[in-house]
């Protein structure tokens, strides 16, 4: 029963996906959409690991030039089909994203932060002056074959079937990851996320669960970062680029991490910012900047809160106001 | 083999220079109520801290059903039955209340997670919130989900620091209540760090009194309430 409405707004999304990939002829249009679902795809990454670990990224752009630099570098050495590419490459990356969470998630707060920052900021560095493999500071051309999964480039490369290949991988993502976040391991997280030392002393093992969820989103980053690759037929190392990380941020905090779909649709508001406010003003992000101070003060939980307050309103439990004036739920340190 | 459910031996805290605890032994039997008592600052909550393995022992023994715990960690001194609450209240406020208690009978390996759930529910009455997010709980519907928590799965020894703390004097005494009766029907054992003399002396069937992380007396409420050291460093002219 409670998948029932799941499987609704799936359909519907999906539905309204082959729509804009049929209607709109535009392909300066299809293929602004393209990058904004790209990007959305990229800040649900960030989104989940700051919904389900609390924690704040400043380097997930790792994950999002890592994969088309992993697969760009497979398919110049023609080591496999590029499928097989695919496949390995997002593989590689969740081991390594989950070996570098078991290492990192220990550390609380702004230091994991720092800590994002100065991996992201590394792989930057070493793509940028490895020449020989990643054509260093100009970048490298993706040498995709003429068909894929099937398909012909011809077909695939044209901006309705692009828009609605990151489109529907977008829909699919979003769908498995609520039905994952639903499932006991959801709650796990989520206890591990509000109370670490409470999780700890009801039998909870809280590293593993905290750094699979780092693994996770960088998967997430890391298949956004491929459909870029797709997309452009190039990385460079702008894709590692700590700023590229706080952009996703932004899109994060503008859509709300809360909700699952919020950080898709604070990147696609972004894009839409970009677009209009783009031609109207060379400094655009100044005005953005308005936007997302005015998010942050007046909807704290983005606008995926702010909407899910005006269509659904959440019950409100009244509690007596002796028991208002109380200290409420804290986080378990005894001394 | 030891007739004791929790044995703590020459248990020692040190910070650098400072003995926040200083070799101290304690014992419990099976359903038995252990008060500990102790002005600020006295060791108490350290004790408890270091027989759940949230501080490393200086130097001394854990021992639960005669096995020693003392290299293990807090989840699985848990998992082996030894379980806690804590000063503040420490539940998962952004979660459902039944959703967190099943979670706790799920990872406690309890079959049927959700029997269990419902009946630690039932029996601190809290089936009626179930559906509530914890964090929109009242105080002392909070601490009594917080003592849910710690219930489940069937724990052989409760420590539990100072419960009472916040709560008006009849959620205090409702929360003595449920603690006795549970007490008696789970067959735990508990360990009560407390400040309300009344509920201590009125449910413990030992008192321990610390004083600057020494043990200064225990025994048998009554006897410790008429020892002169207790009344001289703790319980004053009042008791």
């Amino acid at each position: 029963m409670k998948n029932q409405p799941l499987s609704l707004v799936t359909l519907v999304a999906l539905a309204a996906g082959v729509a804009v990939a049929s209607f709109v002829s535009s392909g300066t249009l299809l293929s602004l959409l393209t990058q904004a679902v790209i990007y959305a795809l990229f800040a649900s990454g960030v989104g989940l690991l700051l919904r389900q670990n609390g924690m704040v990224s400043f380097g997930h752009a790792l994950f999002f030039g890592s994969s088309g630099y992993g697969l760009g570098i497979l398919l110049q050495l023609k080591l496999m089909p590029a499928e097989a590419a695919i496949l390995v490459t997002l593989a590689g990356l969740a081991l390594a994203a989950f070996v570098i969470g078991l290492v990192i998630v220990r550390v609380p707060g702004v230091a994991f932060g720092m800590l994002t920052l100065a991996i992201g900021q590394m792989a930057f560095l070493t793509a940028s002056r490895s020449r020989g493999l990643t054509g260093g500071a100009d970048g490298m051309n993706i040498d995709w074959p003429s068909t894929l999964f099937g398909v012909a480039q011809s077909q695939l490369f044209k901006p309705g079937n692009m828009f609605l290949l990151c489109w529907v991988t977008l829909v699919v993502v979003l769908l498995a990851l609520t039905l994952l976040l639903r499932s006991r391991f959801g709650s796990i997280t989520e206890a591990v996320r509000d109370n670490e030392e409470r999780a700890r002393f009801i039998g909870i093992r809280t590293l593993v669960p905290r750094a699979t969820v780092y693994a996770l989103s960088g998967v997430v980053t890391g298949l956004a970062g491929l459909l870029s690759a797709l997309n452009t037929g190039f990385v460079s190392p702008e894709n590692l680029h700590w700023s590229l990380s706080g952009v996703a941020l932004m899109m994060v905090v503008v859509g709300g991490p809360k909700a699952l779909w919020g950080p898709a649709l604070g990147a696609i508001v972004y894009f839409l910012f970009k677009d209009i406010l783009g031609d109207l003003a060379n400094h655009w992000m100044a005005i953005f900047g308005v936007a997302l101070i005015s998010v942050i003060v007046f909807s704290p939980t983005g606008l995926a809160g702010l909407l899910g307050r005006l269509f659904q309103g959440r019950p409100q439990r009244s509690v007596p106001a002796a028991d208002a004036a109380r200290p409420v739920v804290a986080t378990g340190t005894a001394h | 083999m030891s007739h004791y459910v929790l044995q703590a031996e020459d248990v020692a805290i040190h910070y650098g220079g400072v003995k926040a605890v200083d070799g101290v032994s304690l014992t419990l039997t099976q359903g038995q109520i252990h008060g500990l008592i102790g002005p600020n600052g006295a060791g108490k909550s350290t004790v408890i801290d270091a027989i759940t393995g949230r501080r490393r022992l200086t130097r001394g023994k854990v021992s639960l059903g005669g096995q020693d715990m003392s290299e293990l960690g807090p989840t699985e001194r848990r998992l082996r039955g030894l379980s806690r609450s804590f000063q503040r209240t420490s539940i998962f406020g952004q979660m459902k209340v039944r959703q967190q208690v099943e979670l706790a009978t799920h990872k406690m390996g309890v079959v049927d997670s959700e029997a269990d759930a419902d009946a630690v529910l039932q029996e601190l009455e809290l089936m009626h919130l179930a559906d509530v997010t914890a964090e929109d709980l009242g105080y002392g519907e909070q601490r009594r989900l917080d003592l849910a928590l710690a219930l489940v799965g069937q724990p052989s020894v409760l420590l539990l620091d100072e419960p009472m703390a916040g709560l008006s004097v009849k959620e205090s005494h409702d929360l003595a209540r449920h603690l006795k009766a549970l007490t008696s029907r789970r067959k735990v054992s508990v360990l009560l760090v407390e400040h309300d003399m009344d509920v201590v002396f009125g449910i413990s069937d030992v008192v321990t009194v610390f004083e600057l992380g020494r043990v200064i007396a225990s025994g048998e409420p009554a006897v410790v309430r008429a020892d002169p050291r207790v009344r001289e460093a703790y319980l004053g002219s009042a008791a």
